[in-house]
């Protein structure tokens, strides 16, 4: 069995929603069959072989090859097996993702890992804004799972995270971590302004302190947290953070925000 | 155009038809008389064995203004999980517990509704509610003005102004507004939350303007009598779902002395604080107060289990029961300082004694007021459970067996401590048509709807004779809106757009003397934007109006 491929044909302009294509629903279908399925694209339906070549017979194992950055959806509610893009993908990356693994080697758009609750997202390029965050009208983000961003992620990182890891490798914009219910972010570059906005618990691990904090988080002195060692060395077969046990376990600690429970932590590694 | 309806079973209170056979005729969207053996009919419908009545009338559901409109901004969630997709016919749009303005309507139609009131406009968000009204397709439209919390008539009333200021200033009002009633909400109540006060009860005074809800009710009460206004003030009474409140009820009802009022979600007025958890129901004093008093008329406002979104003018109330949001967000706002608005989503829980108790409550004031003339059947839409549970709501009134199953499925501390279950009665279809048609249509004053005699608007609803009323009521055969087909087998055949209804009392024009001051000093507007047009209604907001009488100045 070869891996089922979907390869787009040419640009788009409308955007395309690809939430049909998750290995749990595509299992049991044949090639003819998927080649079928009615995608909207604006207000006119087409079906899926008009908009790409397909090829291979595996749905456990999915690739999308695409440039186009008006794939939405790709991954939306997926329980198991693995989704490769190649190239970009849209909004909603993996959103309310239970399992699997997704896996998009260039930029995704915005709300990637949106709701998502289980399995495993890796973004090798930058995420857009409400990485991890919660679908307009929720009242929690990811409850779960695990994301990992090797590039820059968007303005309101893990806002309303309830459980789960998030780890960005480059920067995080504005309001890193707003509204943050629990759960662990950690970002290895700069995280922006008002990072921790209205967090109630919590932990956001820094390299280094953020362009702003807002005036309800108190500084809580320095500390020696033990937790740090067992979290960096269970991330020591994680390419791009298996090398953070180095930093150790000392961190400038605030807790806020205050206006919010206050019971969220922003650790910072100490020099 | 002459089209003739034969052989249809008909039920037309108004007109004293119980269960006839009758033929109807259709001309130019009216039902016209016999007409002689030589006109020729064009189009005719075999009805044997149908049930006619005429189109539903919705007398108290919101469906337009700001407070909707922040409810489904609220619930998006409610709009992404039930999503009506577009026909060649109908447009889209989605919602559970706050549709869509399309939605609305459509499922009004599918249910064979044709009119439906907005019962709680803000003077300076009657534009709004208007156009959305407007864009609610399929019925006519209606709407109440609130008054009563309003700085203006509370400074009048607290200067001891004439009544016939206060007269002119309520017509003037219904005029500007393009309403065809003045509701008031929490009488002062309202208001005086922005004093800090966290209840005010009938005879309790103001913080501010040192005056009481009774004088509120009694000013109002008597301005729409001496105006001729044939729809009687809408009254949300005080204490909303406090346990103990009917005491505020039956206190309201003494407070008009006399004078004719509907009373409207009577079911969250009618608790009592009794037993151990000091809740219970209070049903049978008021049911007893309503057979008493023939000057007052009540819609029930059931409540039904499931997700929903309380939307009221009574920001004190809604303040007050934030804490059971559910899901966890909610508002209370000041708007312009005319009243206020609250919204909190509510889950009504049947395993809740209190929320099973509350359902109890509702289904015994319908069995218990005897008169199904002054009693109306609503769900307070979306408070007490969205309008598409008015079949299931007809069910549970005409079929006891299947409502004393129901019972013995909630909580079983609030069946125990309820009457529902001693309760024989059951409704006839009869008098189902009298709470759904006839009688909406008398309190409003609508002459020329709610019938089918000669004269009506031809909006006419058929439906299958079937055993389970649940199904019966959901998908009518056929639906008329002014003679045309629009809905067959509980299906949208023919877009429509209806109109507003509306009242003209007379008055002095005198009185925009003192109100142009006032809106100088506090307004956001200017008196004369203030003011919708019958040629705005028209042209801009789309939904021309329709005037009906009034009974004239006394």
């Amino acid at each position: 069995m070869s891996a089922l491929k979907l390869r787009l044909r040419q640009s788009i302009h409308q955007r395309i929603d690809m939430s049909p294509f998750t290995p749990q629903r595509l299992a049991d279908m044949r090639l003819t069959e998927i080649a079928r399925l009615p995608l909207w694209q604006g207000n006119q339906k087409v079906a899926c072989g008009d908009l790409f070549v397909l090829s291979g017979d595996d749905p456990q194992d999915i690739v999308i090859q695409s440039d186009s950055d008006r794939l939405d959806e790709i991954g939306s509610g997926m329980t198991d097996g693995s989704i490769h893009v190649e190239g970009c993908a849209g909004a909603y990356l993996g959103y309310t993702m239970r399992g699997g693994s997704l896996f998009v080697t260039g930029d995704v758009g915005i709300a990637a890992g949106c709701n998502m609750s289980a399995g495993t997202l890796t973004i090798a390029g930058s995420a857009g804004d409400l990485l991890g965050g919660a679908i307009t009208g929720e009242r929690q983000g990811m409850r779960g799972g695990k994301i990992i961003v090797k590039g820059n992620a968007g303005d309101r990182a893990g806002d309303q995270m309830r459980r789960g890891t998030i780890l960005i490798g480059g920067n995080a914009g504005d309001y890193c971590a707003s509204r943050m219910i629990a759960g662990t972010l950690v970002v290895r570059g700069e995280a922006g302004a008002k990072t921790g906005l209205a967090m109630r618990r919590g932990t956001l691990l820094l390299s280094r302190e953020p362009a702003s904090l807002p005036a309800s988080f108190n500084d809580n002195g320095k500390h020696n947290l033990n937790f740090l060692t067992l979290f960096t060395r269970s991330l020591q077969n994680q390419p791009g953070f298996s090398d953070l046990w180095k930093r150790g376990s000392r961190v400038q600690r605030w807790l806020g925000d205050l206006g919010y429970d206050g019971k969220g932590e922003i650790l910072v590694w100490c020099e | 155009m002459l089209i003739k309806l034969t052989g249809g079973t008909l039920y037309d209170p108004a007109n004293a038809i119980e269960g006839k056979v009758r033929d109807i005729y259709i001309r130019d969207g009216r039902i016209v008389p016999t007409p002689p053996a030589s006109d020729p009919v064009h189009r005719s419908y075999a009805l044997d064995g149908k049930i006619v009545m005429a189109g539903a009338i919705d007398l108290h559901t919101h469906i337009g203004g700001g407070k909707v409109n922040i409810a489904r901004t609220m619930l998006p969630e409610d709009h992404r999980a039930h999503v009506r997709n577009r026909t060649t016919l109908t447009r889209s749009g989605g919602g559970h517990a706050t549709p869509s303005t399309l939605v609305a309507g459509y499922r009004y139609a599918e249910m064979g509704y044709t009119s439906c009131f907005e019962p709680a406009i803000l003077p300076v968000n009657a534009r709004q509610a208007h156009m959305e009204m407007a864009d609610t397709p399929m019925i006519d439209t209606g709407g109440y003005a609130m008054l009563g919390n309003d700085d203006l008539l509370l400074q009048l009333i607290a200067e001891g102004a004439e009544q016939e200021t206060i007269n002119d200033y309520v017509a003037w009002t219904l005029h500007a507004t393009q309403c065809i009633g003045i509701k008031v909400v929490n009488p002062g109540g309202i208001n005086a939350f922005k004093f800090n006060a966290r209840e005010l009860d009938v005879d309790d005074l103001h913080p501010h303007y040192r005056i009481s809800p009774r004088e509120i009710l009694k000013t109002l009460s008597l301005a729409l009598n001496n105006l001729g206004v044939p729809h009687p003030l809408h009254v949300h009474a005080s204490n909303l779902g406090v346990p103990g409140n009917f005491h505020s009820t039956l206190t309201t009802m003494d407070a008009v002395e006399g004078l004719p009022i509907h009373l409207t979600h009577v079911q969250f007025h009618s608790y009592g604080a009794e037993g151990d958890r000091k809740f219970s129901s209070s049903a049978a004093e008021i049911a007893e107060a309503v057979n008493r008093h023939p000057n007052i008329s009540i819609d029930v406002g059931q409540i039904m289990f499931g997700q929903t979104i309380t939307v009221s003018g009574d920001t004190m109330r809604q303040y007050a029961n934030h804490g059971h949001a559910h899901p966890n967000k909610w508002t209370c706002m000041d708007i312009e300082c005319d009243a206020g608005c609250g919204v909190v989503p509510f889950r009504y829980r049947d395993k809740n004694f209190v929320n099973a108790l509350q359902w109890a409550i509702g289904l015994e004031l319908f069995l218990m007021i005897d008169d199904p003339w002054r009693v109306f059947l609503t769900t307070d839409h979306p408070n007490g459970a969205p309008f598409t549970s008015y079949p299931h709501l007809i069910r549970l009134l005409m079929d006891r067996s299947f409502r004393n199953d129901m019972l013995s499925q909630i909580n079983p501390d609030a069946a125990s401590s309820s009457h529902l279950g001693t309760l024989d009665r059951v409704y006839s279809l009869y008098e189902i048509a009298i709470m759904t048609r006839a009688a909406p249509a008398r309190i409003l004053g609508l002459t020329d709807r709610g019938h089918l005699a000669p004269g009506a608007i031809a909006d006419i609803a058929v439906y299958h004779q079937n055993d389970n009323p649940e199904q019966m009521f959901q998908q009518p055969m056929l639906v008329f809106k002014q003679g045309e087909v629009v809905v067959e087998e509980g299906r949208i055949t023919r877009p429509v757009n209806g109109t507003t209804q509306v009242v003209r009392p007379d008055y002095d024009t005198g009185i925009e003397t003192r109100l142009g001051d006032w809106f100088e000093q506090y307004h956001s507007i200017k008196l004369q934007n203030f003011k919708i047009s019958d040629d705005e209604m028209a042209a801009g907001i789309g939904s021309p109006v329709t005037i009906h009488p009034c009974h004239g100045r006394s």
